[in-house]
């Protein structure tokens, strides 16, 4: 089920909402409460993934049996073999179910093999939730948390639906204590319907709209240098506003809910440096590769060969990660030696260089590296990247380029703006008075009136992150 | 209240005020601004739970079906528009000069396969006058320049992959923007004197007087679509004595023909006032003009922009038989139709047709 979508905010969201706050707390035990929040997410699920359900309830049981066994026998070989069994099935179950077809087609192509291929349907966030019950297991074993014996709270954790299909991957260590003993206040739940709604507005009313731009220059047949410009401009907007508007539906779901799930996205975009940029950009995801496998591999307190390896390793599996393509583990390699790069060579010269400067770097960067992201193939992305840069083109500017340029111009800048701490400095630097209260209602619900108008007339509305 | 409070009030209040809404107000089967059916429940079964299907049909029945669901249209279209100053809502535009309508894009394939088509037709209408001609999508006479379709290139790919046998006659520079309704898809009959003249000068006939009745004020098809409160357009219908006397037999699904009125006046109280024209979607209709002064016979391969054209003709024939290929097999039509050798045969399709061809049934 889709946040933006209409079965979700006008039938799902008010019935859970409603069962979840009329529940009562027994002693102050939240075990119904949680009881309701699991019941929902498996219904919610299960609206999208009907069969692929049971598997996430399995891999859920065996995250939660692998932590029993690795309790049990901790301090023994046997926490290190239930560890191990544990993170073989999930990392079996996304190698099954993502990358068997890639592996297959290459085995066919490099060998002739005439294999076929399994065609198997994605199962949805499936990379986020093996990724989140991985990190219980691994943090159990290194005796960061503890065992959680409830099965219930547990699965509640794996499938909370907020953060359940597109992150953040939230690490139990974080939720571990309001499983079971969170808050509701007033305040929580108006902070968090209000972030849902602005993550809502961002999805549907820019991410949307500028996905449709990018959709235009993608398929046009006017091949102009201002129509590459605008594709590559329109589908990093797209990109960012749609899965940081997602992530900011989890976290004020999550609010609302007396979670508080970490930050994923903090203005990218205004980043002055590419490693910066990820310092900004799915910052769970870079987390968790930067705690479960660089620093494993010794981070940067290594020779230089190794580092560069370490770096190479880990950005190959976050291109993986992101999908079973070359494109994508092309795009992670990009950025590996985009990283070292500035490590190792441009780090001071970035220092020193002018904002606007160091900017235009990160964009540049940024924008070819959505090139390959959204690329079908490795051609087509040098293809595009070519076009961005002036190879292969019929005109500079076409009337097609001209009339969407023109069209889209204010989604546009309001993107450029909304991609900037500006709009929240400005927000948050007005005194908090009567007035401002009130129009921060009224532009919630205007805001809310309009994503159901654009909900409702039916509209482009897809999800880059679910295909992860 | 504390002020933070004041959030909360405002989101339960849309959430659950429209959740609620939803439950009281019984949901319309149809959609008038829209003129289609809106989805209905779908069914629930074990079958459809696990193919997923019930769970994306929802979805369709939930925004269908939604409270206030005009209202909201307009809302949206307001903020395209109004707010975003987009110059197009998914490919719907208003325009100064053409009014509402939807952007058209050349699709070379679809012009290629309909050409195929059109060729295998006239292989076995050696006997008879071949002439073709499209109907340009409205956009190209908008006052600002909108992307989409393009006549020149039209026109290159149709006379390329057309046989020899086919004349060409040009519709484009016998229609101005003014020629089109400005809520509707269609030309306006009462302003086809142009086309009747480009027609009648490759076709060799002169084209007759008629006399203007106006039926009243009408919202085309793309008014609904947009959403906006647009100036309705008026219809009128084109009458002259031959026409009145003059005859229509429509086929029926039973397959046979039954005699009908060229105007259905009726119709423009329907769902689409163009149904006043030729009584809509019909696969196949024989016009009769027992007045004529000559024996002449036409057959159109048409869309329903010759429903209203086809009565502007038929002073000039003794008989204009109309195919709609979407309706009816090409297949079949030997079981309806006896080609007259020597008739004068028009494929005539709108743009919105020779970019879909796979709507045409003609095998």
């Amino acid at each position: 089920m889709l946040f933006s979508s209409v079965t979700f905010l006008y039938w799902f969201l008010p019935i859970v909402l409603a069962l979840y706050f009329i529940t009562p707390r027994p002693g102050g035990s939240l075990r119904w409460r949680n009881a309701i929040l699991l019941i929902a997410s498996l219904v919610f699920y299960a609206w999208g993934e009907p069969v692929y359900v049971l598997l996430m309830a399995a891999e859920a049981v065996s995250g939660w049996l692998g932590g029993l066994l690795i309790d049990r026998w901790r301090g023994r070989p046997g926490a290190r073999a239930a560890l191990v069994c544990s993170l073989a099935v999930g990392i079996g179950g996304l190698m099954f179910f993502k990358y068997a077809d890639f592996f297959l087609a290459n085995v066919n192509t490099l060998f002739g093999a005439g294999l076929s291929l399994l065609r198997l349907a994605l199962p949805i966030g499936i990379s986020f939730y093996t990724f989140q019950i991985m990190s219980y297991t691994i943090d159990l074993y290194r005796g960061r948390t503890a065992v959680q014996r409830s099965l219930a709270a547990f699965c509640t954790y794996v499938m909370l639906f907020p953060q359940l299909i597109a992150g953040p991957i939230v690490r139990y260590v974080d939720v571990e204590k309001e499983l079971t003993g969170r808050r509701h206040t007033p305040l929580d739940f108006a902070l968090g319907a209000r972030r849902f709604i602005i993550g809502l507005s961002k999805k549907v009313l820019i991410a949307n709209v500028l996905g449709e731009l990018a959709d235009l220059g993608k398929n046009s047949t006017e091949n102009s240098l201002l129509f590459a410009w605008l594709y590559i401009v329109a589908y990093a907007f797209h990109i960012y506003f749609d899965f940081s508007g997602y992530s900011d539906m989890a976290i004020g779901l999550g609010r609302m809910f007396g979670f508080h799930f970490l930050e994923n996205f903090n203005y990218p975009y205004i980043a002055r440096s590419v490693t910066e940029f990820w310092r900004r950009w799915h910052i769970s995801l870079s987390g968790w590769f930067r705690d479960y496998v660089y620093i494993p591999l010794g981070g940067n307190r290594v020779a230089p060969a190794r580092h560069i390896f370490n770096i190479l390793f880990v950005w190959f599996l976050t291109g993986f990660w992101h999908g079973a393509g070359w494109n994508f583990i092309l795009w992670g390699l990009y950025f590996a030696l985009l990283l070292l790069l500035e490590k190792y060579a441009l780090h001071s010269l970035l220092a020193r260089l002018p904002r606007p400067f160091a900017h235009a770097w990160v964009a540049l960067c940024v924008l070819v590296s959505w090139a390959f992201f959204d690329a079908p193939n490795l051609a087509a992305a040098l293809a595009v990247i070519g076009h961005m840069f002036g190879l292969g083109l019929d005109m500079v500017v076409g009337p097609e380029s001209l009339y969407y340029l023109r069209s889209y111009a204010v989604p546009l800048l309001l993107a450029c703006l909304g991609c900037t701490p500006l709009p929240a400095r400005l927000w948050g630097g007005w005194a908090a008075t009567r007035r401002k209260a009130a129009l921060e209602a009224c532009a919630v619900a205007v805001l809310l009136l309009l994503v159901t108008a654009y909900l409702v007339d039916g509209s482009f509305n897809p999800f880059i992150y679910f295909r992860f | 209240m504390r002020r933070e409070n004041w959030l909360t009030v405002v989101f339960i209040l849309i959430i659950g005020g429209f959740f609620l809404l939803n439950r009281l107000i019984p949901a319309p089967e149809i959609s008038a601004s829209e003129r289609r059916p809106l989805k209905t429940m779908p069914e629930l079964s074990v079958a459809t739970l696990i193919s997923g299907a019930f769970m994306s049909d929802f979805e369709d029945y939930a925004a269908d079906s939604f409270a206030l669901r005009d209202g909201l249209r307009s809302l949206r279209a307001a903020a395209v528009f109004g707010l975003f100053r987009q110059t197009d809502k998914s490919g719907l535009y208003y325009d100064r000069a053409v009014g509402a309508g939807k952007m058209e894009k050349v699709d070379p394939a679809s012009l290629n396969r309909v050409a195929e088509k059109i060729n295998r037709l006239a292989a076995g209408l050696t006997d008879c006058r071949l002439y073709y001609a499209f109907v340009p999508d409205k956009s190209i006479y908008a006052e600002r320049p909108l992307p989409g379709f393009d006549a020149a290139e039209t026109h290159r790919v149709l006379a390329a992959a057309l046989g020899a046998d086919l004349t060409y006659i040009d519709l484009v520079a016998a229609l101005r923007a003014e020629d089109f309704y400005r809520t509707d898809l269609h030309w306006d009959q009462a302003r086809l004197g142009g086309v009747l003249d480009a027609l009648g000068a490759s076709m060799g006939f002169t084209p007759a007087r008629f006399t203007p009745e106006s039926l009243g004020d009408f919202q085309g098809v793309y008014a609904g679509q947009l959403a906006l409160p647009l100036e309705p357009d008026s219809m009128t219908i084109m009458t002259a004595e031959e026409l009145e006397r003059g005859e229509a037999r429509y086929l029926g699904q039973d397959g046979v023909f039954q005699p009908g009125p060229l105007y259905d006046r009726d119709g423009f109280a329907g769902r689409d006032p163009y149904d006043v024209f030729l009584r809509g979607a019909q696969p196949l209709i024989v016009l009769e003009n027992p007045a004529a002064s000559t024996n002449k016979e036409l057959y159109i391969f048409r869309d329903s922009f010759s429903s209203s054209l086809a009565p502007l003709l038929l002073p000039s024939y003794a008989r204009v038989t109309l195919v709609d290929l979407r309706y009816i097999d090409s297949r079949v039509l030997a079981q309806y139709v006896d080609f007259a050798p020597g008739a004068d045969v028009l494929f005539l399709y709108s743009a919105q047709i020779l970019n879909n061809d796979t709507v045409l049934l003609a095998g």
